[in-house]
């Protein structure tokens, strides 16, 4: 019990950025405190008082969490239980109702505080300039035009990077695996993942072995990718070239 | 052209008409059109839970394009019941049900929207620094959907989630095809009751825009000022609906109009900023805003908040209780409540069980101080669709339903 307590304790910490210097938890909690002192409303108390508490309290219980992930047979999403929180909703009615009627001088303070000690989500790493009206990287769009059939489906073997793209712009493309074999924690066995990522040099022949049990009409490697012989050799000529990406065609295969 | 014809008319058009149905069962002086317009949306995403659920479960082949008839014809009567609905009212005089009615005794602050030119009448009495507030506002909330339509956000889960409502679109099947790698696979029960990814299918159909254009571009188009009009709709609960009970020798500095433009404002602030981990709801909202579980974080718990403000909190109703005009006044807060559960089912399976955990602890909460423990059996009433959700989620994962 002690151990799914401290797990439920380092699940908030994380959720909260304390890891990071994220305090705006800070401001949440100072708020709920405050309006624990102050707020008078009955219904208002339930709403924004007693409710998140009773929340927080059931939140480290480590007999809810075994409930939780009993019933929905899932730990990795227990964090979302915080969502029920509304930290930013409970905070600001915390400070406007602190801030009494010095709202504007509040206003300003509480600006300040929160850039202070929030995280600017435009600065994620995860954002960056739109490339097209997909939200996609152009390169991906654009092998998968050169690519595409006009009727049918066809397989298509791409570098990790662009697994999580193709099918986002055109369902016509099949892959021998997807994202599944990206996320590590969730540990599956690929032969042709392992052939293409995780094979130093790309062993040629036993690579276009597995490529032709699916079959690949099309594979594309980085420019630097390395390969034992390439793989014209065995059968492919390259079709084009995208960016750093070079498109083999397999010609035992392809339509 | 037609593309932005069909987005206004799926986007603005339905969920405005439909949303008349409620508006026509509460009280003239809650009703505006943001009521109407979130109204609309709960309920429409209420009737596609229920539409396509069952396509999804029961029919192999095509079941989008089924899913999509039976949506249409069902939205499109709401729509037409919603109008129906506005123009009885109009015959009989009554309170516009867009527009609410105009306020007699004067005494209540209206902040709602109820005619152009109330508009800018209620402009023009604003305070400078409260235009300047709520000009700040409106910059931050331009601001972020500027980001969310030229900026890109990176999310792995877009692999499953926009690739299954491009594979509605163009292949017209739900749930049959792993986006991971377009082989057949069974259901798996872990997604197959959220349907959000199929409301934007939907949409993308009808518009004929691509899915993911769709779900990058044009939902946090959607779903960011939507989230902002609960909000909108909380803060006018907080600080306008008091007025009243303020005359009446209430002295709390809380209930004042200008703490909303400073609430929106922190609001706006608290989403830009909240990035503090990549769990935060505030981080799903503006970075994975087309995702179900975004939409559920930001959008149907709030809304959770907004009901239980507007039902409850003392202050958000001036009817004698037990009289019938409340009892007709309550019955559209009620209807929106259970459909504002029904949402939480089809942004994803968690959802529903943590919506029922804040019910069930607001609803213990509020029991014990009103002494009224009436509000457990109503907000457990409430509940019911969730508990039918969660039913057939167990019978699908252990096997029952689906063999």
């Amino acid at each position: 019990m002690w151990g799914i307590f401290l797990e439920s304790v380092v699940i908030f910490k994380n959720y909260m950025g304390f890891y990071e210097n994220g305090y705006l938890a800070g401001i949440y909690l100072f708020a709920l405190l405050y309006l624990w002192l102050t707020e008078k409303n009955k219904q208002r108390r339930a709403v924004f008082v007693y409710a998140p508490t009773l929340l927080l309290v059931m939140f480290f219980c480590p007999l809810f969490r075994k409930a939780f992930v009993r019933i929905l047979d899932d730990s990795e999403t227990y964090y979302r239980l915080l969502w029920l929180l509304q930290m930013s909703l409970v905070s600001a009615y915390g400070i406007i109702r602190l801030c009494g009627r010095h709202r504007r001088i509040g206003l300003a303070v509480m600006c300040v505080a929160i850039a202070a000690c929030g995280n600017y989500v435009y600065d994620s790493e995860y954002i960056t300039r739109a490339e097209n009206a997909y939200h996609l990287p152009q390169e991906a769009i654009d092998i998968v035009d050169l690519i595409e059939p006009e009727e049918g489906r066809i397989t298509v073997l791409v570098p990790a990077d662009l697994i999580y793209y193709v099918r986002q712009y055109s369902t016509n493309i099949e892959l021998p695996y997807g994202r599944e074999m990206l996320v590590s924690r969730w540990d599956y066995y690929h032969a042709m993942y392992e052939a293409m990522e995780k094979a130093e040099v790309i062993e040629t022949e036993s690579f276009t072995e597995l490529t032709r049990t699916y079959p690949c009409s099309y594979v594309v490697l980085k420019e630097d990718r390395k390969t034992e012989e390439p793989l014209t050799e065995y059968g492919f000529i390259l079709y084009d070239r995208v960016g750093e990406y070079l498109i083999y065609k397999d010609t035992k295969t392809a339509d | 052209m037609l593309h932005i014809l069909g987005l206004l008319f799926w986007l603005v058009v339905i969920p405005l008409c439909i949303g008349l149905i409620p508006a026509n069962f509460i009280s003239a002086d809650k009703r505006n059109p943001g009521f109407v317009m979130l109204a609309g949306y709960f309920v429409m995403w209420a009737v596609f839970e229920v539409t396509t659920i069952p396509m999804v479960l029961f029919v192999k082949y095509d079941n989008f394009k089924v899913a999509s008839v039976c949506f249409t014809v069902i939205s499109i009567l709401c729509a037409i019941t919603g109008l129906g609905l506005m123009f009885r009212n109009r015959k009989r005089q009554g309170p516009s049900l867009f527009l609410g009615s105009l306020d007699t005794e004067g005494q209540r602050y209206d902040t709602s929207v109820r005619s152009v030119a109330r508009v800018v009448g209620h402009v023009r009495t604003m305070s400078p620094a409260e235009r300047i507030e709520w000009l700040l506002f409106f910059a931050l909330l331009g601001f972020q959907l500027y980001k969310a339509a030229a900026y890109a956000s990176f999310d792995g889960d877009d692999a499953y989630y926009v690739v299954e409502s491009l594979i509605a679109q163009q292949a017209d099947v739900m749930y049959r095809i792993l986006p991971y790698t377009g082989r057949p696979t069974d259901l798996d029960v872990r997604h197959v009751l959220a349907v959000f990814p199929m409301w934007i299918a939907y949409v993308a159909s009808k518009s004929g825009i691509h899915a993911t254009i769709v779900s990058h571009l044009v939902i946090p188009l959607v779903i960011i000022p939507l989230g902002y009009l609960i909000h909108y709709e909380i803060g006018k609960a907080l600080f306008c609906e008091g007025v009243l009970r303020r005359s009446a020798g209430d002295a709390d500095d809380i209930l004042h109009k200008e703490n909303l433009p400073i609430f929106m404002i922190l609001m706006g602030l608290f989403q830009i900023f909240g990035n503090v981990s990549i769990y935060t709801n505030e981080t799903f909202f503006l970075t994975r805003t087309w995702q179900g579980k975004a939409v559920a974080g930001s959008l149907v718990i709030p809304a959770l908040f907004w009901m239980f403000l507007w039902i409850y909190d003392n202050a958000a109703g001036n009817h004698p209780e037990g009289s019938g005009h409340k009892r007709h006044a309550d019955a559209g807060l009620w209807i929106l409540f259970v459909c504002v559960n029904m949402t939480a089912g089809i942004c994803s399976s968690i959802a529903v069980f943590l919506v029922c955990v804040l019910m069930a602890l607001t609803a213990l909460c509020l029991a014990v101080v009103r002494r009224d423990y009436k509000v457990i059996i109503k907000m457990g009433a409430v509940c019911i669709p969730n508990v039918i959700y969660m039913a057939i989620y167990v019978m699908i994962s252990s096997g029952y339903l689906l063999k």
